[in-house]
């Protein structure tokens, strides 16, 4: 190099700057070593991680239908938006309530829960923040995916009820788990997480682990805003269990037609079958729509009109035939003649008790209806002599009662396939608090049990086992709903990790009845009473049918718990046809409409009829089959 | 032109320099399709090398020590363009800067890539002229002040990417001026003691923004300032370097980085992360071989210069080129703080392509008259 000069080492600089960059070069390749040889297992994970999503695909819940397959409850395909964690994570969203509660008219309060509720979650959970998202909702959506990408419309099943308000009780209805049922570890353990639709009251609740299917998912491919890409692979969710129940929805319609023909339009018809518990019909009014639970739960006037239905004073909201709990009134004889039997205290050969027309009890007397001399246990019931079973019960005394109470189940639930049944009340409950104030059992509390009033609140379903029980032999069988789980079948291969084994069909298991012990004698005994109440002259004349022998009794239960003073007693009717071969029990109770046979007889006879109508159409349906 | 060629300029052509340089631009469009192959990118820089080309050739085949004389005006020019791009309705502003000029038919262009060459020019006519002996305080002020005037209206765009590039310019230009050692050792020292205290006091005083103190920290530890804001371009770039492993990923793009947007700017500024995602190690490691071979290529011909004024020019543009590489690729390899310094011959982007180019043709035309005189 002509210009190199001695003074300035001018060859070793140039040299110095060319070392520096291959030092420099050296840096970065050790560098691009340790990142994609020493690390590159690591980051290639992070990259999998933040594109591959899992985006769970709800599973339809298994439809229920009645005994003749008339659809009772369906889920139906509808636009859900939903609200995912993940781009939100990190960021406040406060400023986009106000936003998302104006463009999808969702309840601002409701925004402010979700968004509290997601922001709690794994960062790849999605919740619905609206559900049956109209095209307005859709477009808003679709309009604001740049700005909020954590909005994504998807297709969801929901759940719908097509006949509303009719079988709400026993149908229940379904929404997300509450944050505080999550917090039981037995929940956990099922698998539920956050947002998951359980049921909620009735088979809905109670059937709830075969109704609810198994959630799928979509192996999915996202870009940095969390936009689906592309889809790796769908695993199909497994739906839930179809459930056919002993509902018979004609009858179920006449009854509840029959208590909205009622003077109060409040109360209760069941039906059974006597000869095997199935429930052919449940009816408890006032009734509520379970649709508005399902849709109405994010929406300003859905949230308004659930907060009404509770707050309703006469309760819509619960099953009147099995929380209910009331005075069985006369109805309540049935047990006790059985009870009275059973305990030698009469015998179906000297079954006469004296009426006297009442009873005096310390200086105070309590009257009977009518004045019955010293009638047999049949007159009795057939009549509803109150003084026969005044003095009945004074000679079985309390403990003799109590006794009836445990043989009839009055102390326990039936075991019916409905969630939060609740526990008669007899004087076996008030015995213990009753001693402790009153220091003894007065005879008068035990006068007053015998005409179920007093210290006796028992619920409808209990009331109409015991005493149906009467048709076929003294047995009991457990009220149910349940006839048949449909089977579902397997998804996937088995052996591989996705894969869901199918799911057997299975029927009510029917266990043994409980058995209400009585001679043949004893058991005519009692349903010549019942006979007669309808047949004979009875508090029930009205309810004869022609051709169709009805066994039943009355009952007129005085009330005071309602503290409503002058209201009305509550009427009842317990029967069951053919008084000699049963094929269905019919109990009819209406709150404060006055006398049993007046108000609740003509609600069960229209069920009867009903009933008839249908089966002797079948009848004639299949002469008409026989002749071709 | 091709006429006035002779057969002697075509014999000392250095055809293996142009060959490495027009090599890793070929691999670079590869890369920018890689990075966005629905966009247009890829063919903008195929069109933009043989513009370069025709730029390259014609300075390549002038005589350097005629435009290296013609300097200060290429130099004045050089500052009026910057100028000009402050101008509203001349300037363009992308990103709150203000550093192009658009131009009918090319589209946009960015002084500052430009105005490095001016720049290196018009310091190697002074530093050219000067004899044996240490550099003197008045020759380091001149060659600052060269420095100085295009640098103050780069930051009034502002563009400190762009800026920071300019530096090793005079840094390599001192240092064969004959800087005194003890001067260099003493720079390196303070720059060592300095730099933290001055980023300190920075910080304190607001001097530095916030947004720049966070992609700092960004580098020094990433993971642990959130990863969905200012460290989020050091994590993606890492990642996505990472997950080239050895050899790369196969042609499986559906699911890369750039395809699903978690790379920032994958055809520009980190297009070094894409080779890195879809080329692997063995790629990375052959492309910074050939710029250590393109680098040796440029040093050898700053050795056989004819004159001083050549050997700066050629060392002036190759201490530019490397101090960029460094840059670029250190950022992407997530030790060096996010700056917007684009990967020579690399990134996409017509003026950058453009300026490399029209370097590494007054590299060629040094080369070519090394025996004259």
């Amino acid at each position: 190099m002509k210009i190199y000069d001695h003074t300035q080492n001018l060859g070793i600089r140039v040299s110095t700057i060319q070392i520096i960059a291959f030092v420099l070069l050296t840096i970065l390749g050790a560098r691009l070593y340790y990142l994609q040889i020493v690390r590159g297992e690591y980051y290639d994970e992070k990259a999998e991680n933040q594109r591959i999503r899992l985006i769970p695909i709800p599973a339809p819940r298994g439809a229920i239908f009645d005994r003749n397959g008339k659809i009772l409850v369906d889920s139906r395909p509808t636009y859900n938006v939903t609200l995912s964690n993940e781009p939100i994570k990190k960021i406040d969203v406060t400023d986009r309530i106000d936003d998302y509660a104006m463009g999808l008219n969702v309840d601002r309060q409701y925004v402010v829960e979700r968004l509290n509720l997601i922001k709690k979650q794994n960062e790849f959970e999605t919740m619905v923040l609206k559900e049956n998202a109209t095209i307005q909702d859709i477009t808003w959506v679709e309009a604001h995916s740049m700005e909020y990408p954590e909005l994504r419309v998807e297709l969801q099943p929901q759940r719908v009820y097509p006949l509303k308000q009719t079988l709400a009780h026993v149908l229940g209805y379904v929404g997300e788990i509450s944050p505080k049922e999550l917090e039981k570890p037995e929940v956990r353990e099922k698998g539920l997480r956050p947002g998951d639709i359980v049921g909620k009251g009735g088979l809905e609740q109670y059937y709830d682990e075969y109704l609810r299917g198994k959630p799928g998912y979509r192996k999915v491919i996202v870009d940095s805003r969390g936009r689906v890409q592309s889809e790796i692979e769908t695993i199909p969710p497994q739906a839930g269990q179809d459930l056919v129940s002993t509902i018979d929805l004609d009858l179920q319609l006449a009854a509840e037609q029959q208590l909205a023909n009622s003077s109060t339009k409040r109360g209760v018809v069941i039906v059974t079958d006597p000869n095997n518990g199935e429930v052919l019909a449940m009816a408890s009014m006032p009734s509520f729509d379970p649709n508005i639970f399902v849709q109405g739960s994010t929406t300003p006037e859905g949230r308004k009109q659930i907060a009404a239905y509770w707050q309703d004073e006469s309760r819509p909201l619960y099953n009147r035939a099995t929380q209910g709990r009331y005075h069985p009134g006369s109805t309540w004889k049935i047990p006790e003649s059985v009870a009275g039997l059973q305990q030698g205290v009469i015998t179906v050969k000297d079954s006469h008790v004296l009426c006297g027309g009442g009873i005096t009890i310390g200086n105070k007397f309590t009257r009977c209806m009518g004045s019955h001399g010293a009638p047999p246990l049949d007159l009795a019931i057939t009549k509803s002599c109150d003084g026969y079973y005044y003095h009945l019960a004074l000679k079985m005394k309390i403990e003799g009662l109590i006794q009836m109470v445990e043989n009839f189940d009055f102390d326990k639930r039936t075991g019916i396939d409905l969630p939060n049944e609740k526990i008669s009340q007899t004087p076996k409950t008030w015995m213990p608090s009753i001693l402790k104030r009153e220091g003894k059992w007065s005879d008068i509390r035990t006068v007053y049990a015998s005409i179920g009033q007093d210290t006796v609140v028992v619920t409808p379903i209990s009331l109409l086992r015991a005493i149906s029980s009467m048709g076929v032999h003294g047995r009991m069988y457990i009220p149910h709903f349940l006839k048949e789980f449909k089977p579902i079948g397997a998804i996937g291969t088995e052996g591989e990790s996705t894969y869901i084994p199918e799911r057997p069909g299975f029927g009510f298991p029917h266990p043994e009845p409980k058995i209400i012990e009585m001679t043949d004698e004893q058991n005519a005994l009692i349903l010549k009473g019942m006979w007669g109440v309808v047949n004979n002259g009875g508090t029930a004349g009205s309810v004869k049918m022609a051709n169709w022998e009805i066994a039943g009794k009355t009952g007129t239960a005085q009330n005071s718990e309602l503290g409503s003073g002058g209201a009305k007693d509550h009427a009842w009717f317990v029967s069951f046809a053919p008084a000699y071969k049963p094929e269905i029990a019919v109990l009819a109770m209406i709150e404060n409409s006055g006398f049993g046979a007046a108000n609740a007889g003509p609600a069960a006879k229209g069920v009867y009829e009903a009933y008839l109508q249908k089966r002797n159409g079948r009848q004639t349906d299949n002469q008409d089959v026989a002749k071709k | 032109m091709v006429a006035i060629i002779e057969k002697r300029d075509l014999r000392d052509f250095d055809w293996l320099t142009m060959l490495i340089a027009v090599a890793i631009v070929c691999f670079g469009v590869w890369q920018i399709f890689n990075a966005q192959p629905t966009e247009n990118y890829w063919s903008k820089q195929i069109i933009g090398l043989g513009i370069a080309l025709v730029a390259f050739a014609v300075v390549g085949f002038s005589d350097y020590r005629r435009i290296v004389d013609a300097a200060p005006v290429l130099y004045g020019i050089g500052l009026v363009l910057l100028v000009l791009v402050l101008i509203p309705g001349i300037g363009m502003k992308i990103n709150g800067q203000q550093c192009w000029i658009r131009v009918p038919l090319i589209g946009q262009f960015q002084p500052s890539e430009f105005v490095k060459i001016p720049v290196v020019l018009m310091l190697a006519k002074y530093f050219g002229a000067r004899k044996s002996g240490s550099l003197k305080l008045k020759e380091m002020l001149i060659g600052i002040a060269i420095l100085a005037a295009p640098l103050g209206l780069i930051m009034l765009e502002p563009d400190a990417g762009q800026a920071i590039t300019y530096f090793p310019l005079l840094a390599v230009i001192f240092f064969l001026s004959g800087i005194k050692i003890r001067y260099v050792v003493i720079t390196i020292v303070a720059g060592i003691v300095l730099a933290p205290a001055a980023y300190w006091a920075g910080v304190k005083s607001g001097k530095i923004k916030d947004y720049q103190r966070q992609r700092i920290e960004a580098i020094i530890d990433p993971e642990s300032v959130d990863p969905r804001g200012f460290a989020y371009h050091t994590i993606q770039s890492m990642i996505t370097v990472g997950k080239g492993g050895l050899t790369g990923i196969k042609g499986d793009t559906e699911t890369s980085q750039a395809k699903l947007k978690f790379l920032p700017e994958p055809h520009s500024d980190f297009i070094f992360a894409v080779t890195a995602e879809n080329t692997g190690f063995v790629g990375c490691i052959s492309l910074l071989l050939a710029y250590a071979i393109l680098i040796s290529r440029l040093v050898a011909g700053a050795r056989e210069a004819p004159d001083r004024a050549g050997m700066l020019v050629i060392m002036a543009i190759a201490g530019g080129m490397m101090f960029q590489i460094f840059m670029n690729v250190g950022m992407v390899l997530g030790f060096l703080p996010v700056i917007g310094v684009p990967l020579p011959l690399m990134s996409a982007g017509l003026s950058a392509i453009l300026s490399t180019f029209i370097a590494i043709g007054f590299v060629i035309s040094v080369k070519m008259r090394r025996f004259v005189n």
